[in-house]
C-alpha cells in the first residue's frame, strides 16, 4: 500500500487535508478575488452579513469588507505560521544535533539555555519580546519561535544520542569525515522524522499565538489578522458579534485542518515504522 | 474578610426591592431628592495620585472632586458660566495684577479644621503654581497670595494676567488642599495625595487595588441638606464591554466617561430603566487632531497639510467612528465655546480631487505603485475613537497616493514616541479644550516648549505671527480684545494647519432612571455630586 493511499484512508487526515487546502486557496486566491487593499472603506459601516451580495460577509466598523480581510487574514495566518514553525524546526533540530553530537560542555551549556527558554511561558516571551522590539510581521515570526524551538531541540537531541552510536557513524570517523559533516550530513536526515512530527502542534500553536497577539493590539498594524479582526470586534460584540465570529470560525477551522493533517501524518509514518 | 462586597443576598434584596417599588405608582418620584442610599459606579481607571491640585486631569476628578472642592464650579445658568463653591465672589483688578476671591464661612475640613484663607493661599501657591499639569502655565506670574483675614483671598500677579483667564480655570485648576495636612513633609510624597482630604460632599473610604473606591457621607458639609447619598462606589470595570452588562444586570447604577462604548448605546437605550445622557460634559470637550511633525520636509509644505485637511472626510469620521456622537471641528477652539468660538475661518471641503492637485502642485507626484511618499502614523491608544481613527486616516491617505504605515504603542510608548522622540510624522492626539485657549490649546502649537512635554507642540513648529498673537493675547486684559485675538488665533490656525482639528467629542453617560440630578452642570462627572441622590 502507498503512504498516499494510507495517509488518505484515515478520515481526519482527510479532513484536515481538505480544511488546509481551502486556506491555502483563499491565501493564494486573495490578490485575484480580492485585488486592491483588503483595509479599502468598501461600503456603508456594520452591515451585517448576507445582506447585501457585493459584501456577503458584511462590514466592520469602518465599512471594510469582511471577506477580503478574512481572505487577506488568511495569508498572514499562514505565513506567521510556516515561518515561525520553520525558523522553529530548524533553529531547534541545529541546537539539538550540536548537543546531542558533541556531548560534554557544549551539551550542557546548549540544553541549560534551552531549559531556561523553556521554563518562560512561550506566550510571554512572544509578549515581551513583541512589546519591546515593536510590532512587525517578521518581529512576529521571530517572537513566536523564541518560544516554541525548545521542544524540537530536545527531541532532536534525543535522537542524536541514539544514532550517535550507531556503527555507520563510527565508520564516518575512522575514514575521517569532519565532526561537524558527520552531524549535519549523516545524523541529523536521520533524526529529522520524529522532529518534523511536531511540525503540525508548532504550526498551530503559532497561528494561535499570533492571533492572541494581534487581539492584544501586538500584530503588525498595517495587515490583516484574523486576532485584529476579532479584537476589533470585540467593542461591537453585542451588536454586530459576526465581526469577532467569522474571523473566530476560520481560526478554529484552520487550527483544526493542520491539527487533523498533522495527525493523519504521524499515523502513516508511524504505521510505515510498525510494518518495517 | 472586611470592608465592602456585594454578597448574593444583598443583591437578591436589592432586587426585591425594586421589584416593589416599581409596583408601586412611580408618579412624580424622581422630583424631590431622596437622601440616603448608595451610588454604585463603573470606574474604568485607578489614578494612584488622587490629589486634584496637582495633577487636573479628569481620571482624578472624577473621584477626587467629590472630595476636594474647587473655589468655583462650572454653571450652565450661573453669571460667566460659574457657580460659586468655596468662593462666593470674585473680582479682578483693573490693571491686572490682583484678584480677589471671598471664601465661603463655615467650611470644615474632614478632620474637623476650619478651612481659611490660608489654604487657598497655600494651594495656589506651593501646590498649582510650581506642581500643578495646567497651573504652572495658568499661574506663572503669580507672586503672592495676601489673606487680610480669614475669608478673603488676594492673588497678586507679578505681571498682568487677564481675569478672564483666571475665572475659566476656577473650575478644573483651583482645588484647595488643607494647609495643615500638607505644610509637614514633601508635598508629592504627602499620603493625603493617595487618601484625600478635603472640604466637599463626601470623604475618602478606602480603595481596594483592581475591585473599588468607596467615598461616605460627609455630615459636616456645608450645603444645606446636602449631599443626598451615603455612599459611592466606584466599582472596578476596565473592560469597557463589561460596563453596558453590569448596567443591565443592575450591579452598577451609572457608567460615565463613555464607559459603555457607542455602538452599544443605541441598543441599551431601549433597555427599560436605563437611561441614556449626551448632557453634562460641554465643559471637556475632546478634540480629535492630526499632530503633524513638521520636520518632514513634504508636511513643511503648507499644501500638504491642506492637502491632507481636504482628504478628510469629516462628516464620515463623525457618522462612522462616532456613531454620530460628536461634531466636525472647524479649528482648535470647539463649536461649543460660548466664549471664543469663530466660524470665520478657512475650511477644507473633503475633496479628494483638491487634495491629489494640490499634492502635484507641491511636486510630490504619484510613483509608479500609485505613492507620492511614505509616512509614519501613530494613533494614541487611550480611546477606542482614536485608535479608528488612524485606520481611517489610513485609508483616506492612500486615496490621495500617501502611504501611511501605522505604529501601535502602548499609551507610556505613545507620549514617549510623540512628545519625546519625535519619533513619528503624523499622529492622532485627543487635546481636551478647558473653557479657554490659554489653559491647554495655545500650547498644541507654540514654539519654545521643552521636548517631553505631553500634549504640547512637538512636532517642531514654529511661527512667529503666531507666537506674538498667542503672547499678545495672553498679556490683554480687556475681555473683548481678548477675545477678539483668540478669534484671530483661529483664523491663522486654520489657514496654516500646523495640526488638523477634526471633530470635537464628549463623553455620554449611562444611567439607572433612580439616579436623580445627573447632568445639572457642564463639568457634572467631575463636579461634586453633592445634589446627586437615588430615587425609590
Amino acid at each position: 500500500m502507498s503512504r498516499l493511499h494510507r495517509f488518505l484512508r484515515t478520515p481526519e487526515a482527510v479532513a484536515g487535508t481538505i480544511l488546509l487546502a481551502m486556506l491555502f486557496a483563499m491565501a493564494l486566491s486573495a490578490s485575484l478575488l480580492f485585488p486592491g487593499d483588503p483595509q479599502a472603506i468598501a461600503g456603508p459601516a456594520l452591515l451585517p452579513p448576507f445582506q447585501n451580495w457585493s459584501l456577503p460577509l458584511g462590514t466592520d466598523r469602518l465599512g471594510r469588507d469582511v471577506l477580503a480581510e478574512l481572505f487577506h487574514g488568511a495569508r498572514t495566518s499562514l505565513a506567521v505560521g510556516l515561518a515561525a514553525a520553520a525558523a522553529a524546526l530548524v533553529v531547534g533540530a541545529v541546537v539539538g544535533t550540536l548537543a546531542g553530537f558533541a556531548g560534554g560542555l557544549v551539551d550542557e551549556v546548549l540544553m541549560r539555555i534551552t531549559d531556561a527558554f523553556q521554563t518562560v511561558p512561550g506566550f510571554l516571551l512572544a509578549l515581551a519580546f513583541v512589546s519591546v522590539v515593536g510590532p512587525s510581521l517578521g518581529v512576529v515570526v521571530v517572537a513566536i519561535a523564541l518560544g516554541t524551538w525548545t521542544g524540537p531541540a530536545r527531541i532532536a537531541r534525543a535522537e542524536v544520542l541514539s544514532i550517535r552510536e550507531r556503527d555507520y557513524v563510527a565508520g564516518a570517523r575512522v575514514i575521517g569525515m569532519h565532526p561537524l559533516a558527520i552531524a549535519f550530513r549523516e545524523v541529523l536526515p536521520n533524526a529529522l522524522p520524529p522532529v518534523l512530527a511536531l511540525s503540525s502542534v508548532i504550526v498551530a500553536a503559532a497561528i494561535l499565538t499570533e492571533a492572541a497577539l494581534s487581539f492584544l493590539g501586538l500584530g503588525d498594524p498595517n495587515r490583516v489578522t484574523w486576532g485584529g479582526m476579532i479584537a476589533e470586534g470585540r467593542t461591537v460584540l453585542r451588536t454586530a458579534p459576526f465581526l469577532s465570529i467569522v474571523p473566530g470560525i476560520a481560526l478554529v477551522l484552520t487550527v483544526l485542518g493542520v491539527y487533523l493533517a498533522g495527525e493523519g501524518i504521524v499515523e502513516t509514518t508511524a504505521v510505515r515504522r510498525g510494518l518495517s | 474578610m472586611s470592608g465592602f462586597t456585594i454578597s448574593r443576598r444583598t443583591m437578591l434584596t436589592g432586587s426585591a426591592m425594586l421589584l416593589a417599588t416599581t409596583a408601586m405608582p412611580t408618579l412624580g418620584w424622581a422630583q424631590t431628592p431622596k437622601k440616603g442610599g448608595r451610588l454604585v459606579l463603573a470606574a474604568d481607571s485607578e489614578p494612584r495620585n488622587l490629589n486634584p491640585a496637582i495633577v487636573a486631569s479628569n481620571g482624578v476628578f472624577f473621584i477626587s472632586s467629590k472630595i476636594v472642592e474647587t473655589l468655583a464650579e462650572a454653571s450652565f445658568d450661573g453669571k460667566d458660566g460659574l457657580a460659586p463653591r468655596l468662593a462666593l465672589s470674585w473680582e479682578g483688578a483693573a490693571d491686572g495684577l490682583s484678584a480677589t476671591f471671598k471664601l465661603r464661612d463655615g467650611v470644615k475640613w474632614h478632620d474637623g479644621k476650619p478651612f481659611t484663607s490660608a489654604d487657598v493661599a497655600f494651594s495656589a501657591l506651593q501646590i498649582w503654581k510650581p506642581l500643578q499639569n495646567l497651573g504652572r502655565t495658568v499661574f506663572k506670574d503669580l507672586s503672592a497670595v495676601d489673606t487680610p483675614d480669614d475669608l478673603t483671598a488676594v492673588f497678586k500677579f507679578a505681571k498682568p494676567t487677564p481675569f478672564q483667564l483666571i475665572r475659566n480655570a476656577l473650575p478644573a485648576l483651583s482645588s484647595v488642599v488643607p494647609k495643615h495636612i500638607y505644610e509637614v513633609g514633601k508635598i508629592e510624597d504627602n499620603p493625603a495625595n493617595n487618601a484625600p482630604i478635603g472640604t466637599g460632599p463626601f470623604k475618602f473610604g478606602e480603595y481596594k487595588a483592581g475591585q473599588y473606591y468607596r467615598l461616605t457621607k460627609n455630615t459636616d458639609y456645608w450645603g444645606k441638606d446636602e449631599p443626598y447619598l451615603d455612599e459611592i462606589i466606584y466599582q472596578v470595570l476596565p473592560d469597557r464591554t463589561s460596563a453596558a452588562a453590569a448596567l443591565e444586570a443592575e450591579e452598577i447604577q451609572l457608567a460615565a466617561f463613555s464607559a459603555v462604548p457607542l455602538a452599544d448605546l443605541d441598543r441599551i437605550s431601549k433597555v427599560p430603566g436605563l437611561k441614556v445622557i449626551t448632557k453634562g460634559y460641554e465643559g471637556l470637550t475632546y478634540q480629535l487632531v492630526v499632530e503633524i511633525n513638521h520636520r518632514r520636509k513634504e508636511l513643511a509644505d503648507v499644501k500638504v497639510r491642506q492637502a491632507i485637511a481636504h482628504a478628510i472626510d469629516k462628516d464620515f469620521v463623525v457618522k462612522t467612528v462616532f456613531l454620530g456622537y460628536a461634531a466636525t471641528a472647524t479649528g482648535p477652539v470647539p463649536k461649543n465655546d460660548p466664549q471664543f468660538y469663530t466660524a470665520d475661518v478657512p475650511t477644507y471641503a473633503f475633496d479628494v480631487a483638491k487634495a491629489n492637485a494640490l499634492l502635484d502642485e507641491a511636486g510630490y507626484r504619484k510613483g509608479a505603485d500609485g505613492n507620492r511618499f511614505s509616512l509614519k502614523l501613530l494613533p494614541a491608544p487611550y480611546f477606542n475613537e482614536t485608535k479608528q481613527f488612524g485606520d481611517y486616516l489610513r485609508q483616506a491617505l492612500a486615496a490621495v497616493g500617501i502611504d501611511a504605515q501605522l505604529v501601535n504603542n502602548d499609551s507610556a510608548a505613545h507620549i514617549k514616541a510623540v512628545y519625546t522622540d519625535h519619533a513619528f510624522d503624523l499622529a492622532v492626539g485627543p487635546p481636551v479644550f478647558r473653557g479657554d485657549p490659554a489653559i491647554s490649546t495655545t500650547i498644541l502649537v507654540q514654539s519654545g516648549i521643552p521636548d517631553g512635554v505631553p500634549f504640547s507642540n512637538q512636532g517642531g513648529y514654529k511661527n512667529d505671527a503666531l507666537d506674538a498673537l498667542i503672547t499678545k493675547a495672553s498679556e490683554t486684559l480687556d475681555t473683548s480684545a481678548r477675545t477678539d485675538l483668540y478669534k484671530e488665533f483661529q483664523r491663522q490656525v486654520a489657514a496654516d494647519l500646523p495640526l488638523i482639528n477634526v471633530a470635537e467629542w464628549s463623553f455620554i453617560s449611562v444611567a439607572s432612571d433612580k439616579v436623580g440630578n445627573i447632568a445639572n452642570n457642564p463639568r457634572w462627572a467631575v463636579s461634586n455630586w453633592a445634589d446627586t441622590y437615588l430615587a425609590g
